[in-house]
C-alpha cells in the first residue's frame, strides 16, 4: 500500500522528478562539458582560434608595412605567403625616395604617373615570396593591372648602389659642422631610449653589407619627407668611401641633442 | 480476536515489505542516479546559449546567400507562428506542458510494447527528452544512453521554463534538405520567415522531423502532404484547430518556395567550394567559425544550366529510348567558366544532386576524345611550323608503337577523302591526319600544351592522346578551352572571390592575375579553325538551334560512343558539356546509331549559352596584328579567289578563309609536300 501510496502520489506531484532534477542541477556545474553541442562549441573555439591568428598576423604585417620607410622594410615585413594592401600614396612615397636612374629600375616614371593617377587602379596589394615580396596593381575588379617583382637582392643593390660614394666627408659641403667619430657617434646613440633606434638607422642591412669600418659618421643639414640623410665613412685598406642611409627626422633630432655635448 | 490479529499481522508484513520494497527501489534508484550523473553532460546556461552561433554563410556573385552552413541562430517564440508551435506540441508531445520531462504513461507502454511485442520499437520521448538527445546524445540507441538522456530531462525541466525549453526544441530541431532550425526551414521550404507560416505550411514543417529524409517535400511532396495531414489531424484531436479549419487546411496545396530549389542545383558547385574551403581552413573553420564565402557562382546562368541540361538529358533518354522508370539514366555534366578571370559561374556534376552526389564535372575523369585535338594542332604549329593551310592526306595510317601492337587510327565514318588543309580536317576531325601530326610533333609536346592550358590530370606520352585517351574532366577540359578564348592567356580558375571573418575583416582575396601561355597569333589560328567547327563541322547542330554569336569549339566523341562531349567558347565564357553514362556504357539511339557530342552535348551547349549570352554585346574575337586572311582551295591548300563555301561547289571545289602569319604564304612547295 506504502509503494502504491509513493508511486501514485508521484504519478500525480511528479516528486521524484523534480527531486532528481533539482539534485542534477545542483552539480551541473561540476560535470563535463561533453556530448555533441558541446564538441560543436569547441569547434567553433578552435575556428575562431585559428582566423584571429591569420587576422592578428595580417594586422601585425599591415602595420609594420605601414612604417616601412624603404622597398627593403616593405621586403622585410612580408613574410612567403603573408599580403597586405599598400595605399597609392605610401608606394609614391617610397618610390620617391630612390634616385632616379635606381627608380627607372623599378618602374618607368610614365608608366608609375599611369598606373597611381590615370588608370583604373584601385589598390596595391602586396604578397610575399621566399626572397622578395610580389606588388600587384589591381582595379576595383580584382584584376591585375601591373605586376612588379621585387626581389630583395635587387632592392638591396639598389638601395647600396645609390647610397655608396667614393670619396671623404670633406668633399661634402651639406655635412659641414655635423661630423663625429663613429666612438662619439654610438655613444650618444646608445644613451638614446632603445625604442628610437629602429628609426635611426632604418635600413641597417645597407651598413653590415659593406667592408671596412666606420670612422665617421656626418647628419645631413636638409631633411626630406620626413627623413635626414645619415653619413656614414667607410675605411678600406686605405680607400674611403661615404655610404648614405636615411633616419627618422625626429629620430635623428633626438639624437644630435646628444651629439651636441661631444665633440665634432 | 485472532482473526483480527492476523489480519494486523498480515497488514505489518505487507507494510514493511511495501516499506522494504520502497527503500529498495529508492536506493537502486539512488544509486542509479548517483552512478549516472557522475558522467552526465553539463547544461548551458541559458539553454539557447550553446545553440546559437555564426553561421558560415556562401554568397552567389550577386550577393545572394546560397547556403548557411554549421551552426544556427535562434530566433524568440514570438517570432514564430502560433501554428506552428501548436502542430508540433500536437505532434510530438501534446502533454509537453504537464509533464516534469518525461511522459510516463507514455513510457511505461512504450517499454511494455518494446519488451513484450517482438518486432515492435515504440518511442515516447517528450519534446524534452527530444531535446536532451539532440543537444548531448549520438543516435546509437542504448539503455544506458536513453536513461542519460531521461536524467537530462529531469534537469533541464528543473532548471527552465517550459518557453525555454520550447524555445531551444525548434530552433536546433532538423528538418532536412540542410535546414536546422524553424526559422532556416521555413525560408528553405516556403521562402518566408517562420512567424509568417500559414496553418497548412506549419503543419506540414512540423510532419518533417520525423523523418526529413523520407518526408523531404522537394523530393516526395505526396508523402510530405500525407504526413501534414496527420498533423493537421492531431491538431484537431487535441483542441488546437476545429474541425472546420482541419478541412480547409486538408484542402491547400502548399506551393514550395521554387528559387531555392534552383540554387538546390548548385549543391554541386557548393560541395566542389566547401572542399576547397576545407583544404584551405580546415573543418572547424568551415563548418563552425562564421566565415563569409563570396562565390563566383552565377544563380542566373546556373538555373539556365540546370534546364538546359535536363532537357538535354530528357531528350537524350528519348533519342535513346529510356524510359522514366527505368533504373539507368544517361548521366551529364556542364562547367562554365567566365574567359576574362577564370571565375566559375555554373558548376553542375550530374542529372538530380538528390539521386547521385557524385560531382562528375571535377571528379570524373573521362576521356575527351577529339576534344583534344586544339592542344594537338596548336603543338604542331608551334612546333612543327604547321599552319591551318597546311596540306595533309586523309589516307590510312599504321604508326608502329614501341613493344606494342601498330596503331592503326580509324576515321569516324571509316573512310578516307585524301588531300586536305588542316583548318578542313579539325572541322572534319579527321583522325587519321591527327594521327601523322601527332607523330611527327610528338605526344609530349601535345600534353605540354594541354599542361600550360592547365589540365592538371596524369596525361600519357602515347601517340593516341591526340585522339583523346587520356582522362580529364570536365572542369579542366572548360578551364582550358578558356586559354584559346583569351588567345593564349591564361586565368588559374576559382570558386570564391573573397573569404571573410564573422566580422567582415577579410582573410582571403582572389586577384586574377594573367599570365601569357600560348603564342596569340597561333591560339587565334586554332581558335578560327575551331569556330568552323560550329559554322560547318561536327558542332553545327549548334547553328540550327539558332546560337548565331561568333563562337569557337569542339566536339569529342569516344570510342563505343561512351562518352559525348561539346566544348566551346565566346570570347567571354567558355562551356564544356559532358554526357554518357557513369559505367561507360554506350549511347546509343533506338535505331542503334551511336549518339555523338554533336548530338547530345552540342544542343544543351547552345541552349545555355543562348540564355547565359541573351543580355550581353555580341563580340567577336580579337584579330592579332599579324594575322591576316587568305581564301584556300581545301584540296590544294593554294590561294583562290572564289567565295567561301565550306562545301564542295558544282566543280568539287571549297574554300576556306585561313588566318596566315606573315611568314606563311599558301601554296608554299613546302606545303605541296607536306610540311
Amino acid at each position: 500500500m506504502i509503494t502504491a501510496t509513493f508511486l501514485v502520489s508521484e504519478l500525480r506531484f511528479d516528486w521524484f522528478e523534480n527531486l532528481v532534477g533539482s539534485y542534477l542541477a545542483s552539480t551541473n556545474e561540476f560535470r563535463p562539458q561533453t556530448g555533441v553541442i558541446w564538441e560543436a562549441g569547441k569547434h567553433t573555439t578552435n575556428a575562431h582560434e585559428y582566423l584571429n591568428k591569420i587576422i592578428n598576423k595580417k594586422e601585425d604585417t599591415q602595420h609594420n608595412v605601414h612604417k616601412a620607410s624603404s622597398f627593403l622594410n616593405l621586403i622585410s615585413d612580408i613574410l612567403p605567403g603573408e599580403w597586405v594592401t599598400l595605399e597609392k600614396n605610401h608606394f609614391q612615397t617610397l618610390y620617391l625616395t630612390l634616385e632616379k636612374s635606381m627608380a627607372d629600375k623599378i618602374i618607368e616614371p610614365a608608366q608609375l604617373v599611369w598606373l597611381l593617377k590615370g588608370s583604373m587602379l584601385d589598390r596595391i596589394f602586396c604578397e610575399g615570396i621566399p626572397g622578395g615580396i610580389k606588388i600587384y596593381f589591381i582595379d576595383s575588379e580584382n584584376r591585375v593591372i601591373k605586376q612588379i617583382d621585387f626581389e630583395k637582392q635587387f632592392i638591396l643593390e639598389i638601395e647600396s648602389a645609390q647610397q655608396a660614394v667614393t670619396g671623404e666627408f670633406s668633399e661634402i659641403e651639406e655635412f659641414s659642422g655635423r661630423i663625429y667619430t663613429a666612438e662619439n657617434f654610438f655613444d650618444a646613440v646608445f644613451k638614446l631610449p632603445p625604442d628610437i633606434l629602429p628609426d635611426l638607422i632604418v635600413n641597417p642591412e645597407i651598413l653590415l653589407a659593406q667592408a671596412g669600418k666606420i670612422i665617421n659618421i656626418g647628419i645631413w643639414n636638409v631633411s626630406q619627407n620626413g627623413y635626414i640623410k645619415l653619413g656614414f665613412e667607410f675605411e678600406e685598406q686605405g680607400a674611403k668611401k661615404i655610404v648614405f642611409i636615411k633616419g627618422r627626422e625626429w629620430a635623428v633630432w633626438q639624437l644630435s641633442l646628444y651629439l651636441q655635448g661631444g665633440e665634432n | 480476536m485472532n482473526c483480527l490479529l492476523k489480519v494486523l499481522k498480515f497488514f505489518r508484513f505487507f507494510l514493511f515489505f511495501g516499506l522494504i520494497l520502497v527503500s529498495l527501489a529508492g536506493l537502486v534508484g539512488m544509486f542509479l542516479v548517483f552512478y549516472a550523473a557522475k558522467d552526465l553532460p553539463q547544461l548551458p546556461t541559458p539553454l539557447s546559449r550553446i545553440i546559437e552561433r555564426p553561421q558560415t554563410q556562401i554568397y552567389a556573385s550577386n550577393g545572394q546567400v546560397l547556403t548557411t552552413i554549421g551552426t544556427r541562430k535562434t530566433i524568440p517564440l514570438n517570432m514564430v507562428s502560433q501554428d506552428f508551435i501548436n502542430a508540433i506540441i500536437a505532434t510530438e508531445d501534446h502533454r509537453f506542458f504537464e509533464h516534469h520531462g518525461i511522459n510516463k504513461l507514455r513510457t511505461l507502454k512504450a517499454l511494455y510494447i518494446t519488451l513484450f511485442q517482438s518486432g515492435r520499437v515504440q518511442g515516447a520521448s517528450t519534446i524534452t527528452q527530444q531535446l536532451a538527445k539532440n543537444l548531448f546524445f549520438s543516435f546509437k540507441q542504448t539503455y544506458k544512453r536513453k536513461f542519460k538522456e531521461l536524467l537530462v530531462a529531469l534537469q533541464i525541466e528543473a532548471s527552465n521554463t517550459k518557453e525555454e525549453i520550447l524555445h531551444a526544441y525548434i530552433n536546433q530541431i532538423y528538418f532536412g534538405a540542410g535546414a536546422q532550425g524553424i526559422e532556416k526551414a521555413s525560408r528553405q521550404f516556403f521562402g518566408k520567415s517562420a512567424l509568417k507560416l500559414k496553418l497548412p505550411e506549419a503543419a506540414l514543417l512540423a510532419g518533417l522531423p520525423k523523418s526529413p529524409t523520407n518526408y523531404n517535400p522537394y523530393r516526395h511532396l505526396d508523402r510530405a502532404i500525407k504526413r501534414r495531414d496527420i498533423v493537421l489531424r492531431r491538431m484537431a484531436q487535441v483542441g488546437f484547430i476545429s474541425d472546420l479549419e482541419y478541412q480547409q487546411a486538408r484542402l491547400v496545396k502548399p506551393e514550395l518556395y521554387r528559387e531555392k530549389t534552383d540554387s538546390r542545383t548548385g549543391s554541386y558547385f557548393l560541395d566542389a567550394l566547401i572542399s576547397q574551403l576545407i583544404e584551405k581552413y580546415g573543418e572547424d573553420v568551415v563548418f563552425h567559425g562564421g566565415i563569409k564565402v563570396f562565390s563566383t557562382i552565377d544563380t542566373k546562368l546556373q538555373s539556365y544550366a540546370r534546364k538546359s541540361l535536363t532537357k538535354g538529358l530528357e531528350k537524350l533518354d528519348t533519342m535513346m529510348g529510356i524510359r522514366n522508370e527505368n533504373s539507368e539514366h544517361p548521366q551529364g555534366a556542364i562547367v562554365a567558366i567566365d574567359a576574362g578571370s577564370g571565375a566559375v559561374k555554373v558548376l553542375i556534376g550530374g542529372r538530380d544532386y538528390y539521386k547521385s552526389e557524385f560531382n562528375r564535372a571535377i571528379n570524373s575523369f573521362r576521356q575527351p576524345g577529339s576534344g583534344f585535338k586544339p592542344f594537338l594542332y596548336y603543338s604542331a604549329f608551334k612546333n612543327l611550323g604547321y599552319y591551318p593551310g597546311t596540306v595533309m592526306t586523309d589516307q590510312p595510317v599504321i604508326i608502329p608503337v614501341k613493344g606494342a601492337p601498330d596503331w592503326e587510327p580509324q576515321n569516324f565514318g571509316k573512310a578516307f577523302t585524301g588531300n586536305m588543309i588542316l583548318k578542313k580536317a579539325l572541322y572534319k576531325s579527321v583522325n587519321t591526319i591527327a594521327a601523322q601530326i601527332v607523330e611527327k610533333v610528338g605526344p609530349a609536346a601535345v600534353n605540354n600544351t594541354a599542361r600550360i592550358c592547365g589540365i592538371k590530370s596524369p596525361l600519357k606520352d602515347v601517340y593516341s592522346v591526340a585522339l583523346g585517351t587520356s582522362d580529364v574532366t570536365p572542369f579542366e577540359l572548360a578551364s582550358a578551352y578558356t586559354v584559346f578564348a583569351n588567345l593564349g592567356v591564361l586565368h588559374e580558375p576559382f570558386l570564391f572571390w573573397r573569404v571573410e571573418d564573422a566580422f567582415g575583416r577579410i582573410i582571403f582575396e582572389h586577384i586574377v592575375q594573367e599570365k601569357r601561355v600560348l603564342d596569340p597569333a597561333i591560339a587565334y589560328q586554332v581558335v578560327d579553325m575551331m569556330k568552323s567547327v560550329i559554322q560547318h563541322g561536327s558542332g553545327r547542330s549548334i547553328r540550327k538551334l539558332g546560337f548565331n554569336r561568333p563562337a569557337a569549339g569542339k566536339t569529342g566523341t569516344t570510342d563505343h560512343y561512351k562518352d559525348a562531349w561539346f566544348t566551346g567558347f565566346t570570347p567571354t565564357l567558355c562551356t564544356s558539356v559532358w554526357t554518357g553514362f557513369d559505367r561507360k556504357k554506350t549511347l546509343v539511339d533506338v535505331n542503334s546509331v551511336g549518339i555523338t557530342g554533336g548530338r547530345s552535348a552540342a544542343p544543351i551547349w547552345a541552349d545555355f549559352m543562348i540564355q547565359a549570352l541573351k543580355s550581353d554585346p555580341e563580340r567577336d574575337f580579337p584579330i592579332p596584328d599579324n594575322i591576316r586572311f587568305e581564301k584556300a582551295d581545301t584540296r590544294t591548300g593554294c590561294i583562290t579567289d572564289r567565295e567561301e563555301t565550306a562545301f564542295e561547289d558544282s566543280e568539287n571545289i571549297e574554300v576556306l578563309q585561313v588566318p596566315l602569319k606573315p611568314e606563311q604564304h599558301l601554296c608554299m612547295k613546302e606545303e605541296q609536300d607536306g610540311p
